[in-house]
């Protein structure tokens, strides 16, 4: 065993099983070093991975054998360079701003989240997958309870149980998929690859598929796509202030490289996409709660990933995997910002809030950086990363054009993106900061956070306007680096920018113009959650409750007309033990020690005798 | 920062507005590609498209939202009671 074998993944769990019993400066050391250790040990197997891609020779993996399965939890997929980078320097950058809080649970819990979706990055096989998807999956529910709120402990229980949901679909859509293969004698059923079978054939549901389509829709829920849009915007304004964080960061951009490696050019996802990037735009418009406000917005940003996933060229799928990449910062940055005013104020609604840029002009500075960059303003990391999708679709259509086909829908989907990347400006680019920081005087006069925090603002901001000014870096880690370094070329011309200048600049004309419909109201929004929170345990408690109560009585007397006397009480012959009642606990340990040692058996004795 | 000083908000606003002259100024000016050539849709390169479209998507998606707001809002202690 090498360094090569170990899963960086675990390098984070192996931090969230050390960081609750140290404290003071050792607590530092380690939440820093976690993910410097984990980014080195996934480079090497990324580095390896690209000596071999240029030697020509088998691809890098570590193989394990595992009761005859053949597991590679060290895998570098195309797409695993630039996702397993921002992921450990999210790690970094979150640990930094929540090193100050004194949560002992949260900080370990986020490292266990981050972990999950680290050993995704690396899954070359549908198990090790599956096993870093629930890990991330009891990490995340664990940060939103740590936040010890009435508020946080409900979402966090309707948060677990859609995400278990989506995990059952996973893993049956898995158990389908590779029982099929194995079934054809497939010599590597296991593989976690591109399905092309499903870019041709998305829409044909047969058995043949149906494994396939329960793995995407699994994937799909945690990338928040409707009808599961609701459970972002319902869980992560619930967290602490430093969870939020976090909770921006993994589930939806695992989902995005997920997708992205099965799922590129599955031609569903362009639509789903296109829902997202609107979806997120009117509900932020009608919220109230900052960090709900920019929760919306990940959907809609989750959105153009998901398009440019589904139009499935290199061009675009290197935006997609651009735009995680900034995303993750920026969305970080913005939550970092809102947390730092509840930090400092305790409040999270907007219209308790505003005027604070006069005590917290770094939070504000720092906010209105991860805004424009949200926005793909020129000179941000949010331009160089959202075009390359859009120039995708445009190219992609070009091609389809030539070639005689039918592309309507890559232009319907040009004009819908533009016009969400106007309503980005509009939503989050100056709802947030105008409502947070200017608008009314709240009379709240805060001071910025401590210094940690403010750093990792700081740090963040400026990754933002870096990427955004030099992208080359960003683009040479890309998966279809060549023609990234093509797009590097031709982006920043006059044409473009002043393109996007005018549409984000008149989006924020109308938003003033329209400031008086703006105005908020201490108001939430329904949504699919409302099936959940309120239809179900209604029909429950009001109609199906009472008709279970009904039937009790026809039960009672059904009962008590059985012949027989009752058993207590009788004078017990040695067989009357057999008609006692037994605790159900002694038969299932003895079946599950039968069960254990049958299958020690079989795979380790038998193989070996 | 004075942001009290109503003369300050009001230079504000006409800087603001004289950015958005500029811009409307040099989009008449120069020569805009179609990013569908190949389907004859020449929308995108008429002169003001871009500003035209991003104020006009904007109004339409508050408009629409507002709309939606008008049915689906509920007080935000909607979901308190259970």
């Amino acid at each position: 065993m090498t360094i090569n074998d170990i899963p960086p993944g675990v390098v984070l769990l192996v931090a969230a099983a050390i960081l609750p019993f140290v404290s003071g400066k050792a607590r530092w050391v380690v939440a820093l070093a976690a993910p410097i250790i984990a980014m080195a040990d996934g480079w090497v197997a990324i580095s390896d991975a690209w000596a071999a891609d240029a030697a020509g020779s088998a691809r890098y993996i570590s193989q394990w054998q595992f009761m005859g399965l053949t597991l590679r939890p060290v895998f570098v997929h195309a797409p695993t360079a630039v996702f397993a980078t921002i992921f450990c320097l999210m790690v970094a950058g979150g640990s930094l701003y929540a090193l100050n809080q004194n949560r002992r649970f949260e900080l370990a819990a986020a490292m266990v989240y981050a972990g999950g979706a680290l050993g995704c990055v690396f899954s070359g096989d549908l198990i090790s997958l599956f096993v870093f998807w629930e890990i991330m999956t009891l990490g995340s529910t664990t940060i939103l309870w740590c936040a010890r709120t009435e508020g946080s402990y409900r979402a966090g229980l309707r948060y677990f149980a859609l995400h278990a949901v989506g995990g059952v679909l996973l893993l049956a859509g898995i158990a389908l998929h590779v029982g099929q293969l194995v079934g054809q004698g497939h010599p590597d059923p296991l593989a976690f690859t591109h399905y092309s079978q499903m870019v041709e054939g998305w829409t044909s549901f047969g058995w043949h598929n149906a494994g396939l389509w329960l793995m995407l829709v699994g994937m799909l829920v945690n990338a928040g796509a409707p009808p599961f849009s609701a459970w972002i915007g319902d869980a992560y304004p619930e967290a602490t202030e430093s969870g939020t964080v976090f909770l921006s960061a993994f589930t939806t951009k695992t989902a995005v490289f997920t997708l992205m490696v099965a799922f590129a050019g599955v031609e569903v996802l362009v639509y789903l996409g296109l829902w997202m990037a609107v979806y997120g735009i009117i509900y932020a418009i009608l919220e109230n709660d900052m960090r709900r406000i920019l929760a919306y917005s990940i959907v809609n940003q989750v959105g153009f990933m998901l398009v440019g996933i589904g139009v499935g060229t290199k061009l675009s799928i290197d935006g997609a995997a651009a735009h995680a990449f900034a995303h993750i910062v920026y969305k970080a940055l913005l939550m970092m910002s809102a947390g730092s005013v509840l930090y400092a104020t305790g409040r999270r609604k907007c219209t308790q809030l505003g005027g604070l840029y006069r005590t917290m002009p770094i939070t504000m500075w720092c906010g209105i950086i991860g805004a424009l960059a949200i926005s793909s303003f020129p000179l941000t990391s949010g331009f160089t990363t959202k075009s390359m999708i859009l120039t995708g679709i445009t190219e992609q259509a070009g091609a389809m054009a030539i070639a005689g086909q039918s592309h309507d829908h890559l232009i319907a989907a040009w004009f819908i993106l533009e016009a969400a990347s106007a309503g980005v400006f509009l939503h989050a680019g100056i709802k947030f900061p105008w409502f947070v920081f200017f608008n009314k005087d709240s009379g709240l006069r805060p001071a910025d956070p401590p210094w940690n925090m403010r750093a990792a603002m700081i740090l963040f901001a400026g990754l933002c306007l870096m990427l955004g000014m030099f992208p080359g870096p960003l683009y040479a880690i890309l998966p279809y680096a060549a023609e990234a370094a093509d797009y590097a070329n031709v982006i920043y011309n006059f044409e473009y920018l002043l393109s996007m200048l005018a549409l984000l600049l008149f989006s924020g004309l109308a938003f003033f113009v329209l400031l008086p419909l703006l105005k908020r109201s201490e108001t939430l929004t329904l949504d699919t959650d409302w099936l959940y929170r309120r239809f179900f345990p209604r029909l429950w408690k009001d109609v199906l409750m009472p008709i279970v109560r009904g039937l009790e009585a026809a039960q009672k007397v059904v009962l008590e007309n059985l012949p027989g006397k009752p058993l207590s009480g009788e004078p017990r012959s040695p067989l009357a033990r057999l008609g006692t009642e037994w605790a159900v606990s002694v038969p299932v340990f003895v079946i599950s020690a039968m069960l254990l040692i049958y299958l020690l058996m079989y795979f380790v004795i038998l193989p070996n005798g | 920062m004075k942001l009290d000083d109503p003369r300050v908000i009001k230079w504000l606003w006409a800087a603001g507005l004289l950015v958005l002259a500029v811009i409307i100024g040099l989009d008449w000016l120069i020569h805009h590609h179609a990013h569908f050539p190949r389907d004859g849709i020449t929308i995108d390169t008429l002169p003001e498209f871009f500003p035209f479209f991003g104020f006009a998507s904007c109004f339409l998606m508050v408009l629409v939202s507002k709309a939606l707001g008008i049915a689906l809002s509920r007080k935000d202690t909607f979901y308190d009671d259970q």
